[in-house]
């Protein structure tokens, strides 16, 4: 950190400052996942009573036991895996050879593409008329429908180009000079240039998939084909309304608060597990070195 | 052997116009080098002959092939760039090998080229390396290995040392010029440096506005430019030009520099046409200085002495023009403050037309 005793007195302010408005943002965003955490691990009496502020009160993993017992978890579960990794994995496929189509300059129309690109940012069809085309696709409760249907985001397309535009020109003419054609270019040059960037754009796609929610409702009726969040909706829903359940609560070890709480907190460690791989590339500067700036 | 020819070559962007009809034939096994200031049109015309630029008009052969719509990976050319463009991903190996890769070479063909140009440009102990970790020197030379291990008919050089400092740049020429006297391969070079022209080109062309003002061996440019262009851009310092009206003189043609008179090679285009605008080119070399008493001599006002070492500038003016003066300090150092004219052979003046700055002719010296 550069030292302090440098800084005048106006600036040291507002050094303390910054890092004071930073230290409530972060307290502000991490209460909630320490909040969440301490819930799943309380008992269902206390979680009800409104007594569980920072650590879990009368510590119990029964929560868990009840959320883990439940083959429908495990089978969303797999699907919610199954639509990340299909739907990144896809996405993937599309955005970065779109985004380095739309990067070249020789691309014929390339202004037109990149609004047409740009014009989904803004605006789209809407929720009936999407409906309508992937019921008309036969895409309704399927695996794929689900995937293909969200695999290309206009602002992860324009994110990927402006990295492909920002790569010197001198890399794609060195490697064309080499012998190697527009698919070697893209594939042995850019590609391994681009992993900041991919990461990112994979990122997005893995937490906005991982997430997904309100389309997977829409669109899937089979509930042996719904993600983790629908599972999750369901159970609360179930949860709450069943009276049998309700009434039983005062002896139970976990109520309708510790159960979603559970199922927050096994819904969001894959992410939190994927983050540390992906994070090397946001800060590394991969391009360092190989040209003369 | 390969020789390339470029045959009217043109270049448009939209109505722009920055390449005119160009001719130029390089020979094989010829280092040619192409010089002229920023937006000459050099590095455009060395990317035609690459294939990165399209060429509006004109034929470009390689080999006697018509190349203009291949490829450039069909060519059989290789290129160093001015920034390297070295792939930032792979050790300096992988940069090497990457064309061969490409190409589909065996490992074992690909891994003896690779040793045998690492070993030629010393970069033996660096293989393993990637070249954020390299110096600017050794970065340059895995661009050029990258090119040399193909072994292509043609090498094309943009700029490729304009990014390194003084001292590297001197290693690194030299270093060129023994590379190519080793693998004597047809070689284009692109620079704006008149030094790096001088002393690698078997041939220099001097491009200005698009056009080529003059092409010849260094010397034949450096004696005999054809115009007032060439005579600036070469040599350093340059050729003084000093604008000038023809005079009748006793013993033949002078120059009236305002009060001055300075005496002219007996051309035949200075016979008549007293009146006629000049321009002298007086390169700072070929002139002696003179100091009080000295007969002859054309009077100058010192303005300032730059000490070089061995030699030593002198900035001085000719009746109000600015004028340079490059001598030797050894044995004369205590004189250059007391100069207060210089002496020159008529013969060593080059004499061009005052109106369309070209040189007169008949004066073209042996070289």
């Amino acid at each position: 950190m550069t030292n302090m005793n440098l800084y005048s007195r106006n600036d040291k302010m507002f050094v303390y400052l910054n890092m004071f408005l930073v230290g409530v943002f972060t307290l502000s965003t991490l209460y909630p996942f320490i909040y969440i955490a301490a819930l799943s691990f309380s008992s269902g009496f206390e979680a009800r009573a409104g007594n569980v502020v920072l650590t879990p009160v009368d510590a119990t993993i029964a929560a868990y036991k009840q959320v883990l017992s439940e083959p429908a978890f495990w089978r969303s579960y797999l699907n919610t895996f199954i639509y990340t990794i299909g739907g990144t994995l896809m996405s993937l496929a599309f955005i970065i050879p779109g985004a380095y189509a739309l990067s070249r300059p020789q691309l014929y129309g390339r202004r037109f593409w990149n609004l047409m690109v740009a014009f989904t940012m803004w605006f789209n069809a809407g929720l009936i008329p999407f409906f309508l085309n992937m019921r008309d696709l036969g895409l309704l409760d399927s695996y794929f429908g689900i995937i293909i249907g969200f695999a290309v985001n206009g602002f992860n397309v324009i994110l990927m180009r402006n990295f492909f535009e920002g790569v010197p020109s001198s890399f794609e003419e060195a490697a064309r000079m080499d012998g190697a054609n527009e698919f070697q270019v893209l594939w042995k040059v850019y590609m391994p240039l681009a992993k900041p960037a991919i990461a990112t754009i994979a990122l997005f796609c893995i937490v906005s998939r991982w997430n997904g929610f309100f389309w997977a409702m829409v669109l899937l009726q089979d509930q042996e084909k719904v993600p983790l969040q629908v599972y999750l909706r369901h159970t609360i829903a179930k949860l709450s309304d069943d009276q049998e359940f309700s009434v039983t609560l005062i002896d139970a070890p976990y109520s309708v608060e510790t159960v979603t709480a559970a199922i927050i907190v096994c819904s969001i460690i894959p992410v939190l597990l994927v983050y540390p791989f992906l994070q090397k590339y946001f800060n590394k500067g991969i391009m360092l070195g190989g040209v003369k700036e | 052997m390969t020789g390339v020819n470029l045959e009217s070559i043109t270049k448009r962007y939209g109505a722009v116009q920055v390449v005119h009809s160009i001719d130029l034939e390089v020979q094989s096994q010829e280092f040619v080098v192409l010089v002229g200031p920023s937006g000459c049109g050099k590095s455009t015309t060395l990317r035609m002959i690459a294939g990165l630029e399209e060429i509006s008009d004109g034929k470009l052969t390689i080999d006697d092939r018509v190349m203009n719509r291949t490829a450039p990976k069909d060519r059989d050319v290789a290129m160093v760039f001015q920034n390297y463009a070295l792939y930032p991903h792979l050790n300096v190996s992988e940069n090497i090998a990457f064309g061969l890769r490409i190409r589909r070479e065996s490992k074992e063909a690909i891994a003896s080229s690779v040793d045998e140009v690492a070993g030629i440009l010393g970069l033996t102990d660096y293989l393993e390396r990637r070249p954020a970790d390299l110096s600017g020197g050794q970065r340059q030379r895995v661009a050029m290995g990258r090119a040399i291990v193909r072994r292509p008919k043609v090498f094309l050089f943009d700029e490729p040392l304009s990014n390194l400092d003084a001292k590297l740049r001197t290693q690194m020429r030299a270093e060129i010029k023994r590379l190519h006297k080793r693998l004597g391969v047809t070689s284009i070079y692109v620079t704006h440096d008149q030094v790096e022209a001088m002393t690698l080109a078997d041939r220099i062309v001097v491009m200005n506005d698009g056009r080529i003002e003059q092409s010849g061996t260094p010397m034949e440019l450096f004696v005999n430019p054809v115009n007032t262009f060439v005579a600036g851009f070469l040599g350093s310092p340059p050729m003084n030009q000093v604008q000038a009206v023809l005079a009748k003189g006793a013993n033949g043609p002078q120059a009236l520099v305002g009060g001055t008179v300075i005496d002219l090679p007996k051309l035949d285009a200075l016979q008549n046409d007293e009146g006629r605008k000049l321009v002298l080119g007086i390169r700072p070399e070929y002139v002696t200085i003179a100091t009080k008493g000295d007969k002859n001599q054309v009077p100058l006002e010192i303005d300032l002495v730059e000490t070089l070492g061995s030699e030593a500038l002198l900035h001085a003016l000719l009746d109000g023009v600015p004028f340079v003066i490059k001598s030797e300090t050894i044995g004369q150092i205590s004189k250059l403050d007391a100069v207060t004219g210089f002496t020159i052979d008529p013969d060593l003046i080059r004499v061009f037309d005052g109106e369309t700055g070209d040189a007169l002719p008949g004066q073209d010296r042996a070289v």
